[in-house]
């Protein structure tokens, strides 16, 4: 006797990881909006003697300057969080603007972009962003923007995939056989069916950028000192290897927003697209 | 398919020659002193000193100049001399290659063979604490930032628990052995001298396994769920229902099966793993490429940058390459291009 | 129980494991009787004698190569090298140096007047980082096989305490000449023979170069025709090792003798009793610099406000934070235990006397200040740490220093060109001697610095008298030149532009049983000195 499922079960995507992403996920965002208003210390000023191991009133100790690791910690995420949004936001909506224009255009439209994309891609996404970064000067504004540079491309190639796939499809032909305009044909029947893919790449990515920015400021070429950007609190870290908690802290953040994001966005692929759960 | 290769193959020069441009752009366009690394300092208000050494590298033409003149030596295959080293870029980057390529090649047997292991284990006891433990472990993997994993396990390993050596390749008293393909590993092993050999790998544990850890977690969720899609089809069944063990079960069907995308994702990690290797070799102190690239960036080495940046596509893209063609192999409804 | 593959597998893989464990382990012990192994961040840009210019081609240039003066271990006195003596005139203007009658190079050549005027012209003509020690030398003259006679522009009493340094070091010519090295007048454009250089040495010294991969390691083995006593290493190696925390951690396992560039901070954590440790004072120091001429001021430097400058930083703090308290506090650009600097007055903070300055100036309100620097560490200091505390100091008085660190190359273009407002760097000693200083860092309006400094932009901070007094010392010497670079010293002071912060002290970090490691003016560390017992 087949039994019909609980009517108060959870839906197949809404796992544990899922949620336990989306609670990491909140908790960083939340503190990168109001951590200002609660922050143990300040990040920026000498509160202690340097180099403390962690204690009561510093959970993860002092750092070369006497600043609470923990604070430091917590407000890097106001860094890091709104630029892996704006990053994301830029990149998408780049590479999707191209992408579309390439695979609705067709001809030397395409063949121009679809060649800029095939340089860019064939660079070593680190490299790229590393000589782009070091061409503009430290700073984590130009750091954004070499990594705007680098992340386009996938995503023109994706909608561009898209696109090319959509166009053919029956209810496209018949609205050309009604008249519609081109850009009315691109925005309204085209595009709205090629979002899926492009919001599942994009949700992954948010942890790739936290990462990527991060290993930009550790090379030096991003966040400025005094800004406590978690990639340079563990290039300091590594200055001073035996204090292991001026590391820990902002190492343990990025591990922990970009599982975060992982979960997340692969909660949304379940939700999005079943079928390839 | 054979048209589509040659096709690719053709574009290659030609993308490595956009490459070598947007490189040479973006370096001359950078803020700061390429002599930086040539006259020092005392004598940078020197007007002889500096006039010699801007004749000497070619730095008092004008840019185009420049570009022009870079051209036509990486045609003839001549990628310059290093400002830093002195050496020419070619002979620079075939003595550090080597190098990264044995970190990439144990990074991705070691992530190919435990990202297998632990997807077979987690499909095997799917759904339990096991399964549970080795998909976070692997997930870990692909969300860690590698210089921070290299920083804690280097410090667990190597100063706290000391199994494990330090940065570097090799113990400072050990001369590497002779050449023969520059990955000390092989090169000890085949003129038979196991103490170098032992020592090599042991240096390369560490930095492997951290670049190596990412490569794990996808292959591992791969392995997982195509081993879970072919257990549950009815040849297994059958099998089983015949009386065949477990562990045959699950080695000789559904592994198996479960290795062909497996093929394709290793190739693409090649081609992930080479970028990954610049920050795993600066923390290692492993003299590869990406370190190389690192610090041609930092002193404005533009031969060194661009001939870095050239060998990276090349290689960037001979993996893409190859990827793309295992993966049209085992999937032939696929059609390339 | 039928033990199946995997499991066997498993167990020899086991036994494998552990038996390499076992003969790595061995091994690192074993190797230890004939080999040094140092680790230290190498700066290496050339191994040509006449185009190197760094810390570590010191190393290499003075173990390899040999210069015709000596220094003895009080970092002082001139003992002989290649010379066995040397004749000086009365003005001291011309220098004649009798060469050993045993010397000879690696190939059994006997070394010659020749070689030595050939290698210094070379150095000169190559206009390469260390030809400006051959500005003060008018004419070489080699009378016979053993003699070289140097006549100097002007007179000069440190030239002989030029001639200690490792770039004066003299090669093979005739070796080198093959190489396609040459010293003639346009050398800069016809010789090629660095790339040799790179895998071959052709000196008189006691070693000689086996490998060199840059930024990996450099491998010298001893000079078996070396004509004075062998050193007790057959080989030694510098392994490259870029962090203090790396460097210490190999001394501590043994797989490294020396440390170079361990910093205090991480000095007090080696815990091995098997690792010696010795702070002692150098001549190295780290400044901060002010350019009343650069083009980015958003406020005129004018004295007033320089003078400001200096009371508001915290000197002790600085030394407390960057190096844990082991530094020692510089008065002028002339390092400490250089001659003139006995009494020169030490800098102190005053942050009162700062903000009144500042007011009486016109700008009791405070204002911002560009501070570009190259992002290093070196001598142990963390500039990023000593900057963002000098920012904090500033900040209580008012001054907003806007931070910029940046790499070395960028660093250079700054300075180079438009100057930069407040800056941070770095000086080591080229000989010992007070008048590379004055040269370097006194207002002279054609010196180094005052150029960067901007002289050519706003003349009004040079100071006249420092030219003469630097030429009066040089032909001076004994309590005359004291006295004369005393008064330098306090010139320079005045000049509030060069503000030392800390001498830092000079670790020496080394494993119990290696002997002779010191510290030398000179040559950094003398590696003919040192043994294993």
């Amino acid at each position: 006797m087949q039994l019909a499922p609980p009517a108060t079960a959870a839906p197949g995507w809404l796992t544990l990881p899922v949620m336990v992403g989306g609670i990491v996920v909140a908790f960083w965002v939340v503190v990168a909006l109001s951590v200002e208003l609660w922050s143990p210390h300040a990040p920026l000023e000498m509160v202690a003697r340097r180099l403390q191991p962690p204690s009561a009133d510093h959970l993860l100790g002092t750092d070369a300057l006497g600043r609470d690791v923990l604070s430091r910690t917590l407000h890097g995420a106001r860094h890091s969080i709104p630029i892996a949004v704006v990053v994301v936001i830029a990149a998408v909506t780049l590479g999707a603007l191209l992408g579309a224009g390439a695979g609705f255009f067709g001809g030397l439209v395409d063949d121009a972009i679809m060649r800029l994309v095939d340089v860019t891609l064939a660079f070593p996404p680190v490299l790229l962003a590393m000589a782009v970064a070091a061409s503009l000067g430290p700073g984590l504004e130009n750091a954004a923007i070499a990594m705007i540079i680098v992340w386009w491309p996938v995503y023109a190639r994706l909608m561009r995939a898209q696109v090319l796939e959509v166009k053919e499809r029956e209810h496209v032909e018949a609205a050309i056989a009604g008249g519609a305009g081109r850009f009315r044909l691109l925005g309204v029947h085209i595009l709205p069916l090629c979002w899926t893919p492009v919001l599942i790449n994009a949700t992954m990515d948010f942890g790739q950028v936290v990462l990527l920015a991060a290993s930009l400021s550790f090379i030096g070429l991003g966040a400025l000192p005094p800004t406590p950007e978690w990639g340079s609190m563990i290039s300091d870290g590594a200055v001073h290897f035996y204090q292991w908690w001026i590391a820990f802290g902002p190492g343990l953040a990025i591990l922990t927003v970009v599982l975060g994001f992982n979960f997340l966005g692969d909660g949304l692929r379940d939700y999005l697209d079943p079928r390839t759960a | 398919m054979f048209r589509h290769v040659v096709r690719r193959l053709i574009a290659m020069p030609l993308l490595l020659l956009g490459v070598a441009s947007v490189a040479f752009l973006l370096s001359h366009l950078t803020r700061g002193d390429p002599l930086a690394s040539i006259v020092p300092e005392r004598q940078m208000s020197n007007p002889a000193v500096v006039e010699a050494a801007k004749r000497r590298w070619g730095l008092d033409r004008s840019l185009p100049e420049q570009y022009v003149v870079y051209l036509r030596n990486l045609l003839a295959g001549d990628l310059g001399t290093s400002f830093r080293t002195k050496r020419a870029v070619a002979t620079d980057i075939g003595e550090r290659l080597p190098a990264t390529l044995e970190l990439v090649l144990a990074a991705m047997l070691v992530g190919t063979f435990s990202g297998i292991l632990l997807g077979v284990v987690a499909a095997h006891f799917r759904n339990r604490s096991l399964d549970h433990g080795a998909r976070l472990f692997a997930l870990i993997g692909s969300s860690i930032p590698v210089f921070w994993s290299g920083l804690i396990l280097l410090f667990v390993f190597s100063v706290v628990l000391g199994w494990l050596p330090g940065p570097g390749r090799l113990d400072a008293r050990t001369a590497a052995p002779p050449f023969v393909t520059g990955m000390y590993t092989i090169d000890s092993l085949l003129a038979g001298d196991l103490r170098t050999f032992v020592d090599a790998l042991y240096h390369l544990v560490l930095p492997a396994f951290v670049l190596g850890w990412a490569v794990m977690g996808i292959i591992s969720r791969l392995v997982r769920a195509s081993m879970l899609d072919v257990l549950s089809q009815e040849y297994i069944l059958t099998a089983r229902a015949k009386g065949a063990g477990e562990r045959r079960v699950l080695l000789n069907h559904a592994l198996r099966n479960a290795l062909i995308p497996t093929l394709t994702i290793v190739g693409f990690s090649f081609a992930y793993l080479i970028t990954g290797a610049v920050l795993t070799e600066t923390v290692f102190t492993w003299p590869g490429i990406g370190s190389y690239a690192v610090d041609s960036a930092r002193s404005l080495d533009y031969p060194a940058i661009i001939g870095v940046t050239i060998v990276g596509a090349a290689a960037f893209l001979i993996a893409n390459l190859v990827t793309d063609l295992a993966y049209a192999f085992a999937n032939p409804r696929i059609r390339l291009g | 129980m039928r033990t199946d593959t995997p499991t066997r597998t498993v167990l020899m893989l086991g036994a494998a494991v552990v038996a390499a464990n076992a003969a790595w382990a061995g091994q690192v012990r074993a190797a230890e009787g004939d080999t040094l192994v140092i680790a230290r961040d190498m700066d290496v840009d050339s191994l040509d004698p006449g185009r190197a210019w760094c810390d570590t081609c010191q190393i290499y240039l003075n173990s390899v190569y040999e210069s015709l003066v000596g220094l003895a271990p009080d970092n002082r006195t001139l003992v002989p090298g290649l010379a066995q003596s040397w004749d000086v005139s009365d003005d001291q203007s011309q220098f004649t140096f009798h060469l050993h009658p045993d010397a000879v190079f690696s190939d059994g050549s006997p070394v010659e007047a020749k070689d030595v005027k050939w290698s210094w012209e070379r150095l000169r003509n190559l206009k390469g980082g260390a030809s400006f020690f051959m500005d003060p030398v008018q004419s070489i003259e080699t009378p016979d096989d053993k003699t070289v006679v140097v006549t100097l522009e002007a007179p000069n009493s440190e030239f002989l305490g030029i001639m200690n340094a490792p770039y004066t070091g003299v090669a093979n010519s005739d070796v080198a000449i093959e190489q396609g090295a040459n010293a003639d007048p346009d050398a800069d454009a016809t010789d090629a023979a660095e790339p040799w250089f790179l895998e071959n040495s052709a000196g008189s010294g006691p070693f000689v170069l086996e490998t060199y991969r840059p930024n990996d390691e450099l491998r010298l083995t001893r000079n078996e025709s070396y004509w004075r006593d062998q050193p007790a290493f057959a080989e030694v190696v510098i392994r490259q090792t870029k962090d203090a925390v790396s460097q210490a951690q190999m001394l501590e396992s043994g797989a490294a003798d020396i440390a170079m560039q361990v910093d205090p901070d991480t000095a007090k954590s080696i815990s091995s009793d098997e690792v010696t440790v010795e702070m002692v004072p150098s001549f190295n120091f780290v400044y901060v610099a002010l350019s009343p001429g650069a083009t980015g001021n958003q406020v005129p430097l004018t004295p007033p406000v320089r003078e400001a400058f200096g009371y508001a930083l915290d000197y002790e703090g600085i030394i407390d934070f960057t190096l844990g308290g082991e530094g020692d506090l510089q008065a002028s650009p002339i390092p400490n235990g250089f001659p003139g600097t006995e009494g020169l007055p030490l800098p102190a903070q005053d942050i009162e006397k700062a903000k009144a300055l500042l007011a009486e100036a016109g700008v009791g309100d405070g204002f911002a200040i560009d501070a570009i620097y190259p992002n290093v560490n070196v001598y142990g200091v963390d500039f990023s740490t000593m900057m963002q505390k000098v920012q904090q100091d500033l900040a209580k008085v008012g001054i907003e220093a806007n931070l910029q660190p940046v790499t070395f190359s960028v660093w250079r273009d700054h300075i180079g060109g438009d100057g930069i407002p407040l800056t941070a760097v770095y000086y080591a000693p080229d000989y010992f001697g007070s008048g590379q200083y004055a040269q370097y860092f006194a207002m002279t309006g054609d010196s180094g610095w005052s150029k960067r400094a901007g002289t050519d932009r706003d003349p009004s901070f040079i100071n006249s008298t420092e030219a003469e007094l630097l030429a009066a010392a040089l032909a001076s010497g004994g309590e005359e030149q004291e006295k004369l670079y005393h008064e330098l010293g306090l010139e320079m002071i005045k000049d509030r532009i060069i503000f030392p912060l800390v001498s830092p002290k000079l670790v020496l970090a080394y494993r119990d049983d290696i002997k002779g490691v010191r510290y030398s003016a000179c040559c950094n560390l003398p590696l003919a000195e040192l043994s294993r017992e």
